[in-house]
């Protein structure tokens, strides 16, 4: 498990680090925590010329939750994310997502930006952030770019990145009303193993605190790529949390119609379905059940 | 290229060259002569080569060796101040030791986790430790040290 011989920097700020990124065009990679890329350069499945490790760009690891637009740097660690108290009050799906990510050894490394840039369609913050409707800040030699996270997958491990452009920081808008979400995922074995599905329900009521004015539900390992189940949503919605839990078993068959999985070493597809309609009723039901005991 | 790199290792400042194709692992075992960290998957599943860096736990296998640049790194061979750690001695005494492949990296997880929370309860322990495999105890015996060495801990800066 020797690894190839690459040219090694250290970008001092985020315009050095485009631009070395930009200069080798697709040979190159950029380095967060490593747990992706040294592993998959081991493999010799990425064999880069030149690798451009970002972590002196401290800037890029702060987490601001102070206005209404909560800002998370590209190189915070699932371990600070899981444990910002902030962030726990704010939007405690996405900390409970990345407390299950790996070992503890590996989410004091591994970075959020590039559990995202690496696009596995299992990717564990993938699911809650695109049910959070997340942006992403990107920024190139061409300047800064805002993606949606909903359009930045394209494929197993593929995004519309295009080689020195990288993620700078991740956008949540802070919920209006008042909001629950749970993620539950489906593992082999604790701390070693990627999921095999993931489910994200996040539901926002109105200011009256009535009915449902946002359902979200996001799916991982499901699809080529981490999907929303945009009619499963619309069947929530504008319902009262009472109305809604009624209708979960039917919203579950919606959800399980939105995905696509496949057969593989992890689980069958049907294995795949069959957990992503159980986790849904009961991420929903403890949800909805949150939101009604108020 | 060699790289330099400048960090410390168990209290002492080191100031090496380093390939970047090489893992902070290959540094301290190859460079440094420090054994106690071991190479079990080499991909971040087995948690043997666990070493505190800047405080935390981490899998210094997936680790390139230029990234330990300015960093503090404390391995198994730090512990021991005179007389054996706490936690080694409590490894010891519970038998929670059989082939010792997995010790060094299960006593670097266990004393950060006593670092953060002197009091962890069982389940917060069997927690932190999934990501270090033992293929010979049983991992019962390797709670019950951690347990006994956070009561000792306790009891010793209560007297
Ligand atoms: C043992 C083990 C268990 C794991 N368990 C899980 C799990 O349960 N759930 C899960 O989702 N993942 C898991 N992973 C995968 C991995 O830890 C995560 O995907 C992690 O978040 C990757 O982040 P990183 O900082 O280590 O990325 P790196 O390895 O540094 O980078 C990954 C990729 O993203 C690119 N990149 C990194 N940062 C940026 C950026 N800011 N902008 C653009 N591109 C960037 C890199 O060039 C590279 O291609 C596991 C990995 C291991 C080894
Ligand atoms: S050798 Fe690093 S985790 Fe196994
Ligand atoms: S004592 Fe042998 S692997 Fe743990």
């Amino acid at each position: 498990m020797r690894i190839k011989p690459f040219e090694y920097h250290a970008a001092s700020d985020l315009r050095e680090a485009v631009q070395m990124l930009s200069e080798e065009g697709a040979d190159a990679r950029a380095l967060a925590g490593g747990t992706d890329l040294v592993l998959a350069m081991k493999h010799k499945a990425v064999l880069p010329k030149k690798v451009v490790s970002l972590h002196r760009i401290t800037e890029m690891a702060a987490i601001n939750t102070e206005g209404d637009e909560i800002k998370i740097g590209a190189l915070a660690t699932h371990s600070e994310l899981a444990a910002h108290l902030e962030l726990q009050k704010v939007v405690p799906i996405l900390c409970q997502a990345v407390s299950l990510i790996g070992s503890w050894q590996i989410r004091n490394s591994a970075t959020i930006g590039g559990n995202l840039a690496h696009a596995s369609p299992a990717a564990d913050s993938a699911a809650p952030l695109l049910a959070l409707d997340a942006t992403l800040v990107t920024t190139s030699p061409s300047g800064d770019e805002n993606i949606p996270l909903a359009s930045f997958f394209s494929g197993p491990g593929a995004t519309i990145l295009h080689p020195g452009q990288i993620i700078k920081e991740i956008i949540i808008l802070r919920p209006q009303g008042r909001s629950s979400g749970r993620y539950l995922k489906l593992m082999r074995k604790r701390a070693v193993d990627l999921s095999q599905a993931g489910v994200a329900f996040q539901a926002e009521l109105d200011p009256a605190g009535e009915k449902l004015a946002k359902v979200a539900i996001g799916l991982g390992g499901m699809a080529p790529t981490p999907i929303r189940a945009p009619e499963a949503e619309g069947m929530l919605e504008g319902l009262s949390c009472a109305e809604a839990l009624k209708k979960i078993p039917s919203v579950a068959r919606a959800v399980v119609a939105a995905t696509s999985p496949i057969d593989d070493i992890r689980a069958s597809a049907a294995y795949r379905k069959l957990v992503a309609e159980a986790f849904f009723k009961q991420a929903a039901q403890e949800v909805l059940t949150s939101l009604t005991a108020g | 290229m060699k790289i330099p790199i400048e960090f410390v290792v168990n209290g002492e400042p080191q100031a090496l060259f380093v390939k970047p194709n090489h893992t902070l692992l290959d540094v301290l075992r190859d460079d440094l002569g420090l054994l106690g960290a071991k190479k079990g998957c080499g991909e971040g599943k087995c948690g043997t080569c666990t070493v505190i860096m800047d405080g935390k736990p981490v899998n210094s296998c997936l680790i390139l060796a230029p990234r330990a640049d300015g960093s503090d790194i404390i391995t198994v061979e730090g512990l021991a101040d005179g007389e054996p750690h706490p936690m080694q001695k409590a490894f010891v005494e519970q038998g929670a030791v059989q082939c010792g492949f997995c010790t060094p990296g299960m006593i670097m997880t266990a004393c950060a986790l006593l670092d953060e929370k002197s009091d962890p309860s069982e389940e917060e322990i069997r927690l932190a430790l999934s990501g270090n495999l033992c293929r010979c105890t049983g991992y019962a015996k390797i709670v019950e040290a951690v347990q006994v060495c956070a009561q000792r801990i306790q009891q010793d800066k209560g007297a």
